[in-house]
């Protein structure tokens, strides 16, 4: 009996894994570079596979998983936060490793400044609209992963877009104006 | 603009729009237990037809998967769950003791006749001890502008703090305790209560806001601990990040409490200090 329900443990272990492992990569590999986010996706397995009593069935499993992937995440950025001294010291040199996946595929003015304007976003705010822009989960969806009241998220996105348009409008108009006239000349 | 299309303009800079285009990555096995090893058969089949878009941070990212897949089974295993504490740590002293720099171990219960124990290092000045655990001030306690790590066992949990009433005994599980915590009404709940390993041990996370009209006062007690006394918080918006983790055959909470954010260089200095102070913690049975 033992036996099958380890075997049962494994085999369902192994369906999550199969199912889920390009979801959460992508989650972890949107968030942090490229060896930390394998790092932290295979600790948020083993968390999986610790709870697996806890994790819930389809379609919430997924979500579930995202949780427990946001904070691994986290407590990787800790750690990175205290490795800061040399990479604040490799920053003045000017050979510091960006750390965010966001600069390696952003590229042109636009995305720059979209991306400056939601790393600007408080932290819990930045994570709501990536999950809405990057994750396409809905709110209840949203609410799930980080803990929250689906009013709570509805509020959180409401602001967080409001103030993102606040800052990107400039920049579109000024992007889709078209060129002003050169004064002077016949 | 509409949120519709700062939503699009957010999409465009998604680093991985789509997560089947990683198939070709070997994602890495985790290896679940010394003597379970997972070994999962279906590795990922590339595909031929396949657009270049992606081609060349995958190739980064493949061959550091190449490097990690052979390490991977050493760092998982090795990491987690047994972390070393620093060597050398000294009990804490007496509330209100300064700290000078080095290693110091809180006893969970204060009992001699038991060991458990979170030994973690200091870093810098301005720390003193609170028996249970390092502060550090910006401004006063009363105004909420400090950080505070207590590591201990709880005795008695409220069950509605901001409405003062009864207590109840404390979850004998790190996920009942947590389930207590996560339940107090009035509290804000900054991130939901989530399975994680941390400090060497299984065991939940949860990151509550402190509300208005519910601090400074003993009426507002959200737990008590016999040996290391009540605790209630101080002003409204302070942060306060629990783990609730199972060690052996008891429950240990540890409590990480941050000033409002509202705070500015300061508090981002406070936070940095008791990050720094997190990232040491070690729980040993």
């Amino acid at each position: 009996m033992a036996m099958d329900s380890q075997a049962g443990q494994r085999s369902r272990f192994e369906t999550i894994w199969r199912e889920h492992r390009l979801q959460v990569l992508a989650y972890c590999l949107r968030r942090v570079s490229g060896a930390d986010a394998e790092d932290a996706c295979a600790e948020t397995f083993l968390v999986v596979w610790r709870r697996l009593d806890e994790i819930p069935p389809e379609p919430r499993t997924l979500l579930c998983i995202y949780g427990i992937a946001r904070r691994v995440l986290s407590n990787q950025s800790r750690a990175f936060h205290r490795r800061g001294r040399l990479h604040e010291r490799l920053t003045n040199l000017g050979v510091a490793p960006s750390s965010d996946p966001v600069d390696f595929v952003v590229q042109g003015a636009e995305g720059r400044k979209v991306a400056e304007a939601v790393g600007r976003l408080k932290p819990t705010d930045r994570e709501i609209v990536r999950l809405d822009a990057w994750e396409y989960l809905t709110r209840d969806e949203i609410a799930e992963v980080v803990g929250m009241t689906r009013a709570a998220v509805d509020q959180r996105i409401h602001r967080a877009y409001k103030k993102l348009s606040r800052a990107l409008t400039p920049l579109i108009d000024q992007i889709h104006s078209p060129p002003v006239a050169e004064k002077g000349g016949t | 603009m509409t949120h519709d299309q700062v939503r699009e303009l957010v999409r465009r800079i998604n680093p991985i729009p789509n997560p089947n285009e990683l198939e070709t990555v070997d994602v890495p096995v985790p290896v679940l237990e010394r003597s379970m090893e997972m070994q999962v058969d279906e590795r990922p089949v590339a595909q031929e037809d396949r657009g270049n878009r992606w081609r060349g941070p995958l190739i980064g990212i493949a061959a550091a998967a190449v490097v990690l897949v052979a390490g991977l089974i050493y760092v998982t295993t090795d990491r987690d769950p047994i972390l070393a504490p620093a060597p050398n740590a000294i009990e804490l002293p007496g509330e209100g003791q300064t700290l000078s720099a080095g290693a110091y171990f809180a006893d969970t219960d204060g009992s001699s006749e038991t060991t458990t124990r979170g030994t973690f290092v200091i870093e810098g000045t301005g720390w003193y001890s609170a028996g249970n655990g390092p502060v550090k001030e910006g401004m006063s306690i009363d105004s909420g502008v400090y950080v505070w790590l207590s590591v201990g066992e709880l005795d008695r949990v409220w069950e509605a703090p901001c409405a003062g009433g009864t207590s109840a005994p404390a979850g004998s599980t790190a996920k009942a305790l947590g389930d207590q915590f996560a339940a107090m009404p009035g509290f804000i709940t900054r991130e939901g209560l989530t399975p994680v390993s941390a400090f060497g041990h299984d065991g939940y996370h949860l990151v509550l806001e402190v509300p208005a009209d519910c601090t400074a006062s003993e009426q507002y007690n959200v737990w008590l601990s016999k040996n290391w006394g009540e605790r209630y918080y101080q002003v409204e918006g302070q942060i306060v990040e629990y783990w609730f983790l199972d060690v052996e055959n008891t429950t240990v909470m540890v409590e990480a409490t941050r000033p409002p954010e509202t705070g500015g260089s300061t508090v981002t200095e406070l936070n940095s200090d008791l990050d720094a102070v997190l990232d040491t913690l070690v729980i040993t049975p």
